[in-house]
């Protein structure tokens, strides 16, 4: 059976999917994957054009530079791939991912740009969202993303 | 820090200026900001909504929850702002800063949706950009995202 993964935007109006093994994982720091993502950097994850198709919707384009697109979700924003002329390869948002664990991260590029506080994040104080909020707050959390996985319609309501 | 603190989108169509102080600074691991910014986590920094001026253009807005707006920029959709609706506070991508460098985090939330990589990062091999292209590819990578100030 083809290994298969499938993902989208937040608010599941861009979804796509992926029909064999993902490629090579890293996270990019470079100032211009910051600015992109609002974030430390990108992690992307390297897919070629032949097993990539889009599901539902299309991305919105920024060419960042001449021959780099960037593609995000022009209804919620997300941030989803990466693509330069001249590869093969799609370089997908690991967040976006439905399961953003299938791509662990092999290498970090880019890293004339990192955040000097970067590496210190893993060892800070950490909470729960349900130790940081009350039940009645979460209560009001009704969530209107779209779920991790695939629908025949959506919005569902 | 550079006063007064300014930042926006990676294409320059959305421009802010914060004149309010920074509070709680974080990291957000929970699912809905990972897929919010297509990446591992949410870096984020509050203010107080009145202490943003948008300078240039305005966010779009996507409603996340029921009682949460998430702001982005139309044209290129960099994740710019997290808030709720009943708050006097906003929390703004610390990315999108012009100076990221000058808020550091100072807590992670959200840990039950954690992922393994967040953890293996810092313990990753890193290369320079000039490192990994060549000097000919470098010379048609010219940015085309608005420079670091207004």
């Amino acid at each position: 059976m083809t290994e298969t993964h499938s993902g989208g935007c937040q608010c599941g109006a861009v979804r796509y999917a992926i029909e064999g093994p993902l490629g090579h994982s890293g996270f990019c720091h470079c100032r211009m994957c910051q600015k992109a993502f609002g974030s430390l950097g990108a992690p992307l994850v390297s897919v070629p054009h032949a097993q990539f198709r889009w599901t539902r919707g299309e991305p919105g384009v920024f060419l960042s530079s001449p021959i780099v697109q960037r593609g995000f979700c022009r209804d919620c924003g997300t941030p989803l791939f990466m693509l330069e002329d001249g590869y093969g390869v799609i370089e997908i948002a690991i967040g976006t991912l439905d399961d953003p664990n299938a791509a662990p991260p092999h290498h970090v590029v880019g890293i004339e740009s990192k955040l000097t506080w970067a590496d210190s994040l893993p060892s800070l104080p950490a909470m729960r969202t349900d130790e940081d909020r009350t039940p009645q707050d979460l209560a009001k959390f009704t969530s209107l993303q779209h779920p991790d996985h695939d629908t025949e319609t959506w919005p569902i309501k | 820090m550079t006063n007064p603190i300014t930042g926006g989108c990676q294409c320059g169509a959305v421009r802010y200026r914060i004149t309010a102080p920074f509070e709680n600074p974080h990291i957000c691991h929970c699912r809905m900001c990972q897929k919010a910014f297509g990446n591992y986590f949410a870096a984020l920094v509050g203010t107080k909504k009145t202490g943003i001026e948008w300078t240039r253009g305005q966010p779009s807005i996507f409603r996340s929850s029921e009682i949460v707006q998430r702001g982005f920029c139309k044209d290129c959709g960099t994740p710019l702002t997290f808030g709720y609706d009943t708050s006097e506070r906003v929390s703004i991508s610390i990315g999108s800063l012009d100076h990221p460098e000058q808020v550091t985090p100072a807590i992670q939330c959200g840990i039950e949706g954690r992922l393994p990589s967040f953890a293996l990062l810092h313990t990753l091999p890193g290369t320079r950009t000039e490192d990994d292209i060549p000097p000919e590819e470098m010379k048609l990578l010219q940015s085309r995202q608005h420079p670091d100030h207004d």
